[in-house]
């Protein structure tokens, strides 16, 4: 059994219209017994941006502190807040920068992008453990139930949701892979990001 | 003779002194002025700006950011902003310097760096350069003003031997030994963050050769607690904000160019 397993867990983002979603499960276990329902590992980055880190729990706590340390740095020498395409490159270059030992996370970022109009477009973008990109159009999956994932979301999601609808896809994308993988569920954590605000609910789900 | 001892800034003179250091003392009080208040509820900084001119592009500091120029002016991390005297290059690479080790701080305790380990950070480092030898020392003196929950408001100052010391007001760079005695006899223990910046603009308005004061001379900051979050505030004036504040203070002195337009 894989270390990325260990604790379990998983990360879903989706696209909507101008709007975009990223969810979790809560659950934290140890191989098979669960230690805790209410394990969070979607941070906020920005006001625009969101970044969910399924893997080794130690490894959670870790990687949200580096990457604040870098955020941090880049706000206050570039005197604005960072873009969503750049925070994945950051992402992407503090995980390659061990290659050789990495850290056993495969991050999911969903955020609102400026454009060069003054609008927002969505963004979602996720990795690999040492930081290979994937930006993609629809949605993107991690952790331990992404195989379920990959099945539900081509099945429900369709182009151009509104937030609401968005939600409910997102959300049962998410309980219903989550209710085939042992190591994910006991609840769920929902974000949707729109230009001027976020949406925040937290789901129950099959408590076995 | 005593050149012999001025060339290596490691080396002490017969009369037990670091010409070198002294040195970069005498250019930081050369420099723009830096000057600082401790309030009850809050820091002010103020800082004279000595680079100006016409062709001086500053539109990057009119929107964005966290406000003022960026000249003389940082903020150093949530809680600290520094004002910097000397050279400006050296000033550039200790604040860069004293963010990562803020940053490394909130790293490693998950809180904000205590302003005063802020200032020994910067300190070690300094010192170094005046007891091993080949490079010269930082020509820079700073300010910090800060705030950490456990001894609230703090003032520090800095120079290039990497001595430190908390103050209730001081100032730096030119003329400071005016604006001191000036403080100590207008400074009180409690006084309020609203007539320390009344105090902080007057003493500057004194000590400064020109005799306009406008935001094109003056960088100006402001860090006090938020009272709903009791986070510290840091605020960095931008340039509109500073003449509003002269204009509301009475300290806007006549331009020369007004009044010749005006007859």
């Amino acid at each position: 059994m894989s270390i990325m397993d260990h604790n379990g867990g998983s990360v879903i983002a989706m696209v909507g219209k101008d709007c975009v979603a990223i969810a979790s499960d809560l659950r934290l276990g140890d191989r098979a017994l669960s230690i805790s329902s209410n394990f969070q590992r979607i941070f906020p980055i920005t006001d625009r941006i969101y970044v969910g880190l399924p893997g080794l729990g130690t490894d959670v706590a870790t990687l949200r502190e580096r990457f604040r340390f870098r955020v941090n740095m880049y706000t206050i020498k570039e005197e604005r807040e960072i873009e969503p395409e750049t925070f994945a490159h950051l992402v992407s270059s503090t995980l390659y920068e061990h290659r050789f030992g990495p850290y056993f996370i495969e991050p999911v970022m969903a955020g609102m992008s400026k454009t060069p109009s003054g609008g927002y477009k969505p963004f979602i973008a996720a990795t690999d453990l040492i930081g290979c990109l994937n930006f993609a159009k629809d949605f993107v999956v991690a952790g331990t139930a992404s195989s379920k994932l990959y099945g539900v979301a081509e099945g429900l999601w369709e182009p151009d949701l509104e937030p609401e609808d968005l939600f409910e896809t997102i959300s049962q994308t998410l309980l219903n892979a989550a209710d085939r993988d042992a190591f994910s569920g006991w609840g769920a954590i929902v974000h949707i990001i729109t230009k001027d605000k976020i949406i925040t609910r937290t789901l129950k789900g099959r408590m076995d | 003779m005593a050149r012999r001892y001025d060339s290596r800034t490691t080396i002490f003179s017969p009369e037990g002194r670091l010409y070198q250091i002294e040195y970069a003392m005498e250019a930081i009080s050369h420099a723009g002025t830096v000057l600082g208040v401790l309030a009850k509820d809050g820091v002010v900084l103020a800082a004279e700006k000595k680079v100006t001119g016409k062709l001086l592009d500053l539109s990057s500091a009119k929107d964005g950011g966290y406000g003022g120029s960026g000249e003389k002016i940082y903020l150093l991390n949530s809680n600290v902003i520094g004002g910097v005297a000397g050279l400006t290059a050296d000033a550039n690479s200790l604040v860069n310097y004293a963010r990562t080790a803020a940053q490394r701080h909130l790293l490693q305790y998950n809180e904000d760096i205590p302003v005063e380990l802020l200032a020994q950070r910067l300190c070690d480092m300094k010192q170094g350069y005046t007891q091993f030898g080949g490079l010269r020392p930082f020509g820079v003196s700073l300010l910090y003003a800060g705030y950490d929950p456990h001894y609230q408001f703090q003032l520090y100052h800095s120079d290039p031997s990497g001595n430190y010391s908390g103050w209730k007001a001081t100032c730096i760079g030119a003329n400071n030994g005016t604006a001191q005695s000036l403080l100590k006899q207008e400074y009180k223990d409690d006084i309020l963050v609203k007539d320390a910046i009344g105090l902080v603009l007057r003493t500057m308005s004194k000590t400064m050769d020109s005799t306009t004061l406008n935001s094109e001379k003056l960088e100006f900051a402001v860090l006090t607690l938020d009272p709903e979050t009791k986070r510290p505030n840091a605020k960095i004036y931008r340039p509109a904000e500073i003449d509003a504040l002269l204009l509301s203070e009475g300290l806007t002195k006549q331009d020369d160019d007004t009044e010749m337009k005006a007859t």
